[in-house]
């Protein structure tokens, strides 16, 4: 299996402190990749990092062969990594369709394909063009976030939190879509507050602990690890 | 030629060092230690120039005074009206980011300036007012402004020495907290709205005296003395280039920029007349320059604050990660 | 008063001067909403604008109206170039320091506009219209000039902002800026179209300022409380918001002096945006607050 995605001891934080110490992850085309673990983990700090979000102090990030350590996000997103944060992740004052329009900035001529494929992925938006992305319910708005991010296709999708504050039925709804996307062959990153959840439908898990590696392996034996659970999973 | 008359150029100078300097530790307690941004500086020193000559003028048919009151009278009022007038409008702008209050405080220097211009009764329009006392003003002109010199110098000083133990005490280091990260501040109990109307109506009172200090120089004043973009613009300067957030960074500020630009003006002065009157465009347009090339090359001053390290830089994108380190709680 | 006065007198000219506040008020609220500061030079870049009109009269010999595109075009590069020289390196400075640097390049302009064209008032043209009468209704030529290019600027801004892709950037800018930079956007392009923008409605307002009254290098400073008052009265980023806001200050300050003197009109947008910031911070149109 070769990476697409590849972190490498990264050592980082903001001004003076430190949030990262020595993490590594690797993710692959074609699969779900979850980090999980405690609050206070760098968790979503690990996400930011990849699109220089905080001052990286060692370590390297790539896409593939190609180095992108402290690039500029738009030069990121060209390299084919899109990201959804977890909050303001949409334009709320544009309708839905301008959100997929500014998903698919960066594309050259006509992306009515593109538009066409995140409409089979969120049939419910469907009929919600036109309304003010802003005005959905939390589901449809996660749905637009990811819809966005899909528009560019990319390589690398990373997910930050996907279904914080989303009833049960939108989070197995955003899983499945998640599942969609990952075999057409989207490497996905997600950053999950519901471990057990993420971990039972990523394919590899790393569980984190202050800003290092804890745990990592296939998501099923990290789930099935009864002292991981005890420790970061909430027994 | 008595030795004292060569001295008069540098005396007068150095008078208006110590106006300027008042207002520049008033705007540093604004801007410098609660990042308020005054752009009416102007305002509140013509508000303390009018009643300070209000006060100690001899009484005049058809305006209101003069009350004909001894000089420490008039600067107290000076300084109680300019806090005065602060207070409601640090009411209603300090909730909001600073750009708010900028635009107020110019709106509030142009209506004083409009009020000065048409209430006949207060101020006596554009013929203004005149024959305001100056302590020791019946001495020789050369030693009445050397006295003068050492009344303002005196002022300054005290106004340095109160605002500097203010700064060093734990007031300044809250004041500062407010000033660098409002919610840390916030939510360690400080009522940080309340701080910074402390901070407004204490700087603008400074602004006050300062004003009246100068119209005792003076011993005139109408409403065409006071240029309000000039002098707010040259007073914002001297903080910027001093270092705001230090009070011996300001007054060194005040020297510099004050003593740059009336030098400027015996050059610009030995022009033929049609050329002075642009070169005093083209001065206000250097220092216009100076501001730039300080926010430029050198934002924090020639004298930086001591205790500002990394606060001045903003991260856009680490906001609330920052704030939290400030708190030192959860770092997610 | 009868209805024909009322127009003549009080709300036509409102209406006039609300276009130029309204002109101004949409780039303070594009500044605000995309860079998010308060720009301060903006009545001075006004004053610019006129004056580089007038140049184009007197060294071209162009009529005024064929000069005002040119002044458009110009002042809009000319907003560029002062973004780059004196505010793009404070971007990662508190936003306050560039409304601060905004401030001294409001002098700079100033003092530009009076050494090259002195401080003594002029016009664009000589002499004095009169006032056309349709049904009872005195309007000079100059006003409906003023209205109608008015409308024009704000309809096409109108369908750039919505039809256009590098228009929509700007909103989504506006919008949710983080969001923005994921999607690829390149923020440097959209200050740079959006000080075009801003600059150019600038040297419209400042135009019109001139054409509908006289020409002096206070012009601009003049009224750029009134064009503030807009823009907040409005709500911050909102562009339908800086239109009305523009157009009620402007009608505001002329029935203004029913109840008080005249001297104070001035003061009218003052007491507006004390009013706004006191009951409504958030302006009409529900803008953001800072």
């Amino acid at each position: 299996m070769t990476a697409l995605l590849t972190m490498k001891n990264l050592r980082g934080g903001y001004g003076d402190s430190d949030i990262l110490f020595d993490l590594s992850i690797e993710v692959a085309k074609g699969e779900i990749v979850a980090i999980v673990g405690p609050n206070g983990a760098g968790k979503s700090t690990a996400m930011k990092s990849i699109f220089g979000l905080l001052d990286i102090r060692a370590g390297s990030i790539a896409i593939g062969e190609t180095d992108i350590t402290g690039w500029a996000p738009n030069r990121i997103v060209k390299a084919g990594i899109c990201y959804v944060p977890q909050v303001k992740n949409i334009f709320s004052e544009m309708t839905v369709h301008e959100n997929f329009e500014m998903g698919a900035f960066l594309r050259k001529g006509d992306y009515s394909a593109a538009l066409d494929r995140v409409y089979n992925l969120f049939p419910d938006l469907r009929t919600k063009q036109k309304a003010t992305a802003g005005r959905l319910s939390g589901g449809q708005r996660q749905m637009v976030a990811m819809g966005r991010a899909l528009m560019l296709d990319p390589q690398v999708l990373l997910l930050d939190e996907p279904t914080a504050g989303l009833s049960p039925k939108y989070m197995e709804q955003i899983f499945q879509i998640s599942r969609d996307v990952r075999d057409s062959g989207v490497a996905i990153l997600l950053v999950e507050q519901h471990a057990k959840q993420a971990l039972a439908f990523a394919d590899r898990g790393y569980v984190l602990a202050a800003g290092r590696n804890r745990h990592e392996g296939p998501a099923s034996e990290l789930l099935a690890d009864r002292h991981i659970a005890e420790m970061f999973l909430g027994g | 030629m008595e030795w004292i008359t060569v001295l008069n150029y540098p005396v007068y100078l150095a008078i208006f060092i110590c106006i300027y300097g008042c207002l520049a530790i008033g705007l540093n307690i604004q801007w410098g230690y609660a990042g308020l941004f005054n752009a009416g500086v102007a305002g509140f020193f013509a508000i303390g120039a009018y009643a300070s000559a209000i006060l100690t003028s001899p009484w005049a048919e058809g305006r209101l005074g003069g009350f004909d009151l001894p000089f420490p009278v008039g600067l107290v009022g000076a300084m109680l009206l300019a806090g005065l007038l602060a207070w409601p409008i640090g009411k209603i702008c300090l909730r909001f980011r600073s750009d708010y209050l900028a635009i107020v405080t110019i709106g509030v220097a142009e209506g004083i300036r409009l009020v000065a211009r048409s209430e006949e009764w207060l101020t006596n329009s554009a013929r203004g007012i005149s024959a305001i006392p100056r302590p020791f003003g019946d001495l020789p002109y050369a030693k009445a402004q050397l006295v003068y010199l050492g009344i303002t110098a005196l002022i300054l000083l005290v106004a340095y020495v109160l605002v500097q133990r203010q700064a060093v005490s734990p007031w300044g280091r809250m004041m500062r907290a407010i000033r660098d990260n409002e919610s840390a501040a916030q939510a360690m109990g400080k009522d940080v709205p309340y701080r910074r109307l402390e901070a407004f109506i204490l700087g603008s009172a400074l602004m006050g005296l300062a004003g009246a200090l100068y119209v005792h120089l003076a011993r005139t004043i109408t409403p065409d003395a006071i240029d309000p973009m000039l002098i707010t613009f040259l007073v914002w300067i001297m903080v910027i280039l001093g270092g705001a957030g230090n009070n011996r960074g300001v007054l060194l500020g005040a020297i510099i920029v004050w003593v740059i630009w009336s030098t400027s003006e015996i050059v610009t002065d030995q022009l033929p007349s049609e050329y002075a009157l642009k070169a005093k465009y083209g001065r206000m347009f250097l220092i216009g320059l100076l501001l730039q090339l300080v926010l430029r090359f050198r934002p924090e001053g020639i004298l930086p604050e001591k205790l500002r390290k990394e606060s001045r830089e903003e991260r856009p994108m680490g906001e609330q990660a920052s704030a939290t380190q400030a708190t030192g709680n959860i770092i997610n | 008063m009868d209805m024909h006065s009322f127009i003549n007198f009080f709300l036509l000219p409102g209406i006039v001067q609300g276009s130029i506040y309204a002109l101004g008020a949409i780039g303070i609220t594009l500044v605000f909403a995309i860079m998010r500061y308060g720009h301060f030079a903006h009545g001075d870049l006004a004053t610019f604008g006129a004056f580089i009109a007038l140049a184009f009269t007197t060294v071209l010999g162009l009529s005024p109206y064929a000069a005002l595109p040119l002044a458009v075009l110009a002042t809009g590069v000319f907003a560029v170039a002062l973004d780059r020289l004196f505010y793009a390196h404070l971007r990662a400075m508190p936003k306050i320091i560039t409304t601060i640097a905004s401030f001294g390049v409001a002098l700079m302009l100033r003092s530009f506009v009076q050494v090259v064209w002195g401080v003594n008032t002029t016009s664009y043209t000589r002499g004095i219209t009169r006032p056309e009468n349709w049904f009872g209704i005195r309007v000079k030529s100059h006003e409906i000039v003023t209205l109608l290019v008015a409308i024009a600027l704000v309809v096409a801004l109108h369908l750039f902002l919505t039809r256009n892709k590098w228009g929509k950037a700007m909103r989504a800018m506006s919008d949710n800026p983080e969001l923005a930079l994921f999607s690829g956007v390149d923020n440097g392009k959209v200050i740079a179209l959006t000080w075009i923008i801003a600059g150019g409605l600038c040297a419209a307002s400042g135009f019109f300022l001139g054409l509908n009254t006289e020409l002096k290098s206070l012009m601009g400073w003049n009224i750029l409380l009134p064009t503030f008052a807009a823009a907040i009265l409005g709500g911050v980023g909102r562009i339908e918001g800086a239109i009305v806001g523009g157009l009620i200050v402007g009608i505001a300050e002329e029935l203004s002096v029913l109840v008080i003197p005249g001297e104070y009109k001035v003061m009218s947008a003052f007491g507006i945006l004390l009013l706004v910031l006191l009951f409504r911070p958030t302006g009409l149109f529900r803008g953001k607050v800072l």
